[in-house]
């Protein structure tokens, strides 16, 4: 393999690639970097068997080859060198990877590339595609709702439901639940229903952040995984197995109270209150309070903490229905006002142990339902 | 059959049944009246576990001449004349039946003197008949002889067990009285080879060291009546002995032994008061060293109640139990130091020896030529015990975690090694406890109930754990024969995997006969699987958060099970071991 390249293009692809390098792992072979001419380009491997990341970058390919290089010495090592023109050069019985770029030489000990796992490329069949910028924007606002603890595997997922014109996610951790619909580009063949790890949507949200064309999701026959297309990357991830708890019936129907408020002003209002909060097992009470003779409609937002004190705040607020007092987990209420990016929300309740329902206002495809706390006398 | 009266033969060898079971039964009967004849030196011996000869000498008063006879009869005692003095026993025995009793049973020969008769008595009794009787020299005092025991109750005979074990009875009774009246002199002669000996000096602490030995004994606490204002001699009940440190405990409740009114007892409330007092002090299955000398009016506890005395009837048990417990508490507290790592001492005799000749010097160099300021000044500093507020721990800085596991942080003085699962677990422990003392637990709902598959045991334990479980924060319903649904969690486990937590919280529960302070252990349980566990890497703010909750804890230094939380490398350790 004789090769050559742009530092920049090498240390962005490198970059890119380098998040599904396993930081432990039994497997060797997993701790490095594919290096690999395909056609006019050089394409970067690395896997974690969970998800695997290829990403091409232009080259100039004088000879074909690839070779398996350990990841943190080629990473550390072209992110280190001048914005110039790196050579590469293999010697193919020993593996060994010779880089010289501007007034700096390496040779580099690489282990056999046909020991590297294959990450399969996409098929023509079962073939979706959303915009970019939709698609960041869904798996923020859903992921936040995914379990991190393993006990129950499709719950660190999220659901993805494909029918028609459109795309429905969902996650849920037992105590919340973001549900978010979005176009798809072209109507769907077939209505799919898949559970993805929030892992790998994280992963491909962050690979997609300068994406411009649409992603193109895809379903290999039979392979329990799923492939994100995009321009210069492909991300391939394995399925979670399993059923994803039926979700629609956790959303309420009805409700008696629905309070509007604006964003910004209600995230600030509980993470001001959340440092009481924290100290008191993140219950932060919410006392909403409808417009009368006295005062307009507003929330009063208030912490205790035994050791430490207690404190209260306001938001102000229109108010449809009764009065009410109910309590939430601080953590879940800014993570979800954090992703929202419409100025109102909306919060609708029935009871205070009945589950509340933030949506934005003015946009239906977006609603997180989360569990009230409450104190046991 | 018709019914008839036994012949006394009979009679008396199933009476005997009761008060002599086995040879350690007979060393205490004749222990216990050496004690009440006022002797300060008493000798036993034993063979073969006391099968063949229990000898017990002593220079107490004697019997006098005319009276031995009927020191063998049923129901003869000197020690009690009416029923009243029933009511007030200030003696060990008084039942009259423990030389009838060993007599039915063996050969016994007695040979005493009381001070005033000028010719020893000897006796020799078979069957319970005297057979042979003759004045013989003696010193004042008494010897019995036991010969043979058991030799005409095969029945009793065949469960004796091995030697040893006879041997190990004998030898804890003696210790018991030897620690309960630290001023008699006691021996105990087995086989021919002395095997315990305490020095009779009047001091508990020596007869202790000969008990346990002496790295023990230097891990006890003292309690004491003088120290604490609650315990004054005029209280009805007055607690005194030692107990030990939290970090020294023994996987068998041996080590804790109960004396009221310097009678060795077994009385499981207050035993379990005393283990009580260290409650989240020691690990699961361990068991402190505590020896505890209860002092009241004899009228306020039943020694009667069984032929071996040796339970007791308090009449105001709750105030006895929680006097002990205070008591005991309150030392504990007080001293609760961070268990000091131990490491093997590297042998430098020479440089140790040639530092000391030095001092000595020095000090016999400052003595001659006058200059006492140099000998008074301390040469060796003595590491002070920390005073009560050092309890808590000082603040620390996290440096970083090891192997998943522990965190490791700098102190004032050292490094601080902490168990990041036992330091999550009493922070849980107290927040959930505190939580419960403001009847607040807060609970997160689950969007969906959670079904929980139980095994039966843990379907039981749950239906008696529900109350408790509930004032935490569960929120649990039996759905079906083998399955719950749990539709809401404390708050503090909410982001664990409920169901493990739940079921291991059971499986913990149901394991022991659960002792009686049911709230404090279910808390503990659930704090404990709710904890975050060993091999959970942990972000350097979370670490940091962790151990200033750990700091604000007014327990600290161990988790609710007991085992320690913090282990301690002080600066000086640390110089010695690199040898600065």
């Amino acid at each position: 393999m004789k090769v050559s390249c742009l530092q920049d293009n090498l240390a962005k692809g490198l970059s890119i690639v380098q998040r599904a390098v396993p930081s432990r792992s039994s497997l060797p072979i997993l701790g490095t970097i594919l290096v690999a001419t395909d056609g006019p380009r050089l394409k970067l491997a690395a896997t974690n068997l969970e998800i695997g990341i290829n990403c091409w970058i232009g080259a100039k390919v004088e000879d074909e080859g690839a070779v398996a290089i350990p990841a943190r010495l080629l990473v550390d090592f072209v992110n280190s060198l001048p914005p110039d023109r790196i050579e590469m050069d293999l010697n193919v019985r020993t593996n060994t990877l010779h880089l010289k770029c501007a007034r700096f030489e390496a040779n580099m000990n690489g282990m056999d590339p046909s020991d590297f796992p294959v990450i399969p490329s996409p098929e023509e069949n079962n073939r979706v595609s959303m915009d970019a910028d939709v698609l960041r924007d869904v798996i923020r606002q859903v992921t936040i709702a995914a379990a991190t603890d393993e006990s129950r595997p499709v719950l660190t997922g999220v659901s993805v439901t494909v029918e028609g014109g459109q795309a429905t996610f969902a996650a849920a951790d037992g105590f919340r639940l973001s549900v978010r619909t979005a176009p798809l580009k072209e109507t769907a063949a077939a209505p799919m229903t898949f559970i993805v790890p929030a892992r790998a949507l994280d992963e491909l949200a962050r690979i997609a952040t300068d994406q411009e064309d649409p992603v193109e999701m895809c379903i290999p026959e039979g392979r329990n995984q799923i492939l994100f297309h995009l321009s210069s990357v492909d991300l391939v991830s394995q399925l979670i197995e399993g059923r994803f708890p039926d979700y629609k019936q956790i959303i309420p129907r009805t409700f008696t109270t629905r309070t509007v408020m604006n964003t910004g002003e209600l995230l600030q209002a509980v993470k001001t209150t959340n440092i009481y909060a924290r100290e008191a097992s993140n219950i932060v009470k919410l006392r909403i309070v409808p417009a009368s003779d006295l005062a307009p409609a507003h929330v009063e937002l208030n912490a205790t903490a035994a050791q430490v004190g207690d404190n209260v705040g306001e938001v102000d607020a229109t108010v449809e229905g009764q009065g009410l007092e109910i309590a939430f987990n601080s953590r879940y209420l800014i993570d979800v006002l954090s992703v929202i990016s419409e100025a109102q929300v909306a919060l609708e309740t029935t009871t205070p142990s009945s589950p509340g329902v933030i949506r934005p206002v003015g946009s239906n495809d977006f609603l997180h339902v989360i569990m009230p706390m409450h104190i046991t006398q | 059959m018709p019914i008839r009266l036994l012949p006394p033969e009979i009679a008396n060898k199933i009476a005997a049944g009761e008060v002599v079971e086995r040879p350690a039964s007979v060393v205490k009967e004749l222990v216990e009246n050496a004690l009440d004849a006022g002797a300060t030196d008493i000798q036993i011996e034993t063979r073969d576990g006391g099968r063949r000869l229990i000898r017990v000498a002593d220079n107490g008063s004697g019997i006098p001449a005319r009276e031995a006879e009927l020191a063998f009869a049923r129901h003869a005692t000197s020690k009690i004349a009416s029923v009243e003095d029933l009511a007030a026993i200030r003696t060990l025995g008084f039942r009259g039946e423990a030389l009838a009793s060993i007599a039915a049973v063996a050969r016994v020969s007695l040979l005493t003197r009381a001070a005033e008769d000028e010719v020893g008595t000897f006796l020799r009794v078979e069957g319970g008949q005297v057979v042979q009787r003759e004045g013989r020299a003696s010193p004042r005092g008494t010897t019995v002889n036991v010969e043979n025991l058991f030799y005409n109750v095969p029945a009793r005979l065949k469960f004796l067990k091995a030697d040893a074990t006879e041997s190990a009875h004998i030898a804890n009774v003696v210790m018991r009285y030897a620690i309960a009246f630290p001023d008699v002199h006691f021996s105990l002669v087995r086989d021919g080879r002395l095997a315990f000996q305490s020095p009779g000096s009047g001091r508990l602490l020596d007869v202790l060291a000969k008990v346990f030995g002496a790295d023990t004994v230097a891990r006890l606490l003292p309690v004491d009546p003088a120290q604490d204002a609650s315990l004054s001699p005029d209280a009805k009940v007055r607690v005194r002995g030692y107990v030990s440190e939290p970090s020294l405990t023994r996987s068998d409740r041996d080590g804790l032994m109960l004396f009221v009114n310097r009678r060795w007892v077994q009385d499981r409330s207050l035993a379990y008061a005393v283990i009580q007092a260290y409650h989240t002090m020691l690990p699961e299955g361990r068991f402190p060293v505590a020896v505890i000398l209860l002092e009241m009016d004899p009228a306020e506890v039943d020694v009667n109640v069984h032929p071996a005395k040796s339970e007791v009837r308090f009449r105001n048990p709750s105030l006895v139990f929680s006097k002990t417990q205070r008591a005991v508490r309150r030392v504990l507290v007080a001293h609760a130091p961070v268990p000091e790592m131990h490491m093997p001492q590297p042998a430098q005799p020479q440089a140790h020896t040639e530092r000391f000749r030095t001092l000595s010097q020095l000090g016999l160099e400052a003595q001659r030529t006058g200059d006492t300021e140099a000998v008074r000044a301390p040469v060796f500093q003595v590491p002070e015990r920390p005073d009560p507020a050092a309890r808590r721990l000082p603040p620390l800085r996290v440096l970083g975690q090891l192997a998943q596991m522990y965190i490791i942080a700098e102190g004032p003085d050292g490094l601080y090694l902490i168990d990041q699962h036992a330091a999550h677990e009493r922070v849980m422990y107290d927040q959930l406890m505190a939580q419960q003392a403001a009847a607040q637990a807060a609970a997160q709902q689950l969007l969906q109930p959670l079904p929980v598959e139980l095994t039966p045991l843990q379907m039981s334990t749950l239906e008696e754990a529900l109350g408790d479980l509930a004032a935490l924060g569960f929120e649990i319903e039996p759905f079906g024969e083998d399955t719950c649904l749990v539709r809401a969690v404390p708050a503090a486990i909410a982001g664990d995997d409920v169901a493990t937590v739940l079921r291991d919280t059971l499986n913990e529960l149901g394991q022991e006969p659960p002792p009686p302070v049911q709230g404090h252990r279910v808390t503990a349980v659930v704090a404990c699987h709710g904890a975050v566990r060993a091999g959970k890497t942990l972000t350097v703010e979370e670490m940091r958060a962790l151990v200033e909750q750990l700091e604000r804890s007014e327990f600290p230094r161990t988790c609710p099970h007991g085992r320690p939380t913090v282990l301690h490398l002080s600066m000086g350790l640390l110089a010695r071991e690199f040898g600065r």
